[in-house]
């Protein structure tokens, strides 16, 4: 094989060039990494048991809303947030819920714990990556590959 | 690269030009005849028919962005003039698309989360790449010799570059509001192929009407420096 001699100048230009770009992505790897607990925009429940002090803290919970658990009581809706692993939040909101909030689909709550329940301020539907149309769910439940509701 | 002046680059992007606009056109008249026929999502509803413009042009903003670093990196290296005109021709495009994203995005989101904007991982990156494309463009207009003006706004292109697999991979690093890809994901594409079929259409209709854009923006930019030029000389 046969090494290309580069030129002098273009080998010093491309060097300057390295050196910018490793460091500042070096330097943006560091502040997204020590910032890793403020980038991330909500906490699973799971998350919640490892953590001090959450009683009156602001805090934003994301999971899925537990099957049979979306209540409307006395004005309040109330329903739990349940992650992979089972842990789960009991949340009561006074506001109006998003349109797509739905059992078994994706929810963030914002708010704070008072009392062991998390009185929420905003909810937010959190939908995922999934698209298909009605007919291609028929088509799965009859095949018997449907995993949702 | 080195033996492409612009001169060439722009005479043969322009004599192209007029069938890239006529496939442009095919394509985006087709993906909005689909679009409008498709079905809907089972979840969202008819809401979701707003990706068909949100994640193609999120694409090419981002492949617009690697395309202008790459090429000022090979600017700043082999001194090529013609990789600067194009970085310096594809920042408005990818300022314009970044926009698009962000608008049609919070409409969606509006209509699906429940809120405009939300400060989560993937938007704030978003929003910074527009910011560095709004940069990127003031930089080349704040110099009065152009080949100033380029060695600046290529620093720029190139630690911009940086925020490129921030933007990319910021929903599988950090939780997010936003969802994870849909189609550039590892086990494939998670949705029906008539959905797939449609994206990928009105990809190419943008897609193509973004380089008969380019080819234009080209074209005027070494026209207009051939001008200049013939200015200074006739003084």
């Amino acid at each position: 094989m046969r090494i290309i001699k580069l030129n002098n100048q273009i080998k010093k230009r491309f060097i300057f060039l390295l050196i910018i770009f490793v460091c500042f992505s070096a330097s943006i790897f560091l502040i997204s990494y020590s910032l890793k607990d403020q980038i991330a925009y909500f906490v699973e429940p799971t998350d919640l048991k490892s953590m001090d002090g959450i009683e009156n803290k602001y805090l934003r919970v994301g999971g899925l809303v537990k099957k049979d658990s979306l209540k409307f009581l006395d004005g309040n809706w109330i329903f739990e947030v349940i992650d992979q692993n089972q842990n789960s939040v009991n949340v009561v909101f006074s506001k109006t819920l998003p349109n797509l909030v739905e059992e078994n689909k994706g929810i963030i709550v914002e708010g704070k714990f008072i009392d062991n329940i998390f009185i929420a301020e905003i909810v937010l539907a959190k939908h995922d990556e999934n698209y298909m149309p009605q007919s291609a769910i028929e088509r799965l439940k009859e095949e018997g590959k449907w995993r949702g509701n | 690269m080195f033996a492409i002046t612009p001169n060439i680059l722009s005479n043969f992007m322009i004599s192209l030009s007029r069938y890239v606009i006529l496939l442009s056109l095919v394509l985006i008249s087709v993906s909005i005849f689909l679009i409008i026929f498709l079905e809907n999502d089972y979840y969202q509803g008819i809401s979701f028919k707003i990706m068909f413009i949100h994640v193609p042009t999120a694409w090419l903003s981002l492949a617009i962005f690697l395309v202008m670093g790459i090429s000022s990196i090979v600017g700043l290296i082999f001194k090529s003039p013609t990789a600067f005109t194009v970085s310096r021709s594809l920042s408005p495009i990818g300022l314009i698309m970044s926009i698009i994203v962000l608008v049609t995005g919070s409409i969606w989101g509006n209509l699906t989360w429940g809120a405009y904007w939300v400060w989560d991982a993937r938007l704030t990156s978003m929003l910074i790449l527009a910011f560095i494309y709004l940069g990127h463009i003031l930089l080349l207009y704040s110099f009065e010799h152009f080949q100033k003006a380029d060695f600046a706004a290529s620093i720029l292109a190139i630690i911009g570059l940086v925020n490129l697999p921030i933007v990319k991979f910021s929903v599988d690093w950090w939780t997010t509001l936003h969802q994870e890809s849909s189609v550039l994901r590892i086990g494939g594409p998670s949705m029906t192929n008539d959905y797939l079929i449609t994206l990928l259409v009105s990809f190419f209709g943008i897609f193509t009407l973004a380089i008969f854009w380019f080819s234009n923006i080209f074209y005027i930019i070494v026209e207009k420096r051939k001008i200049e030029r013939s200015k200074l000389l006739n003084d």
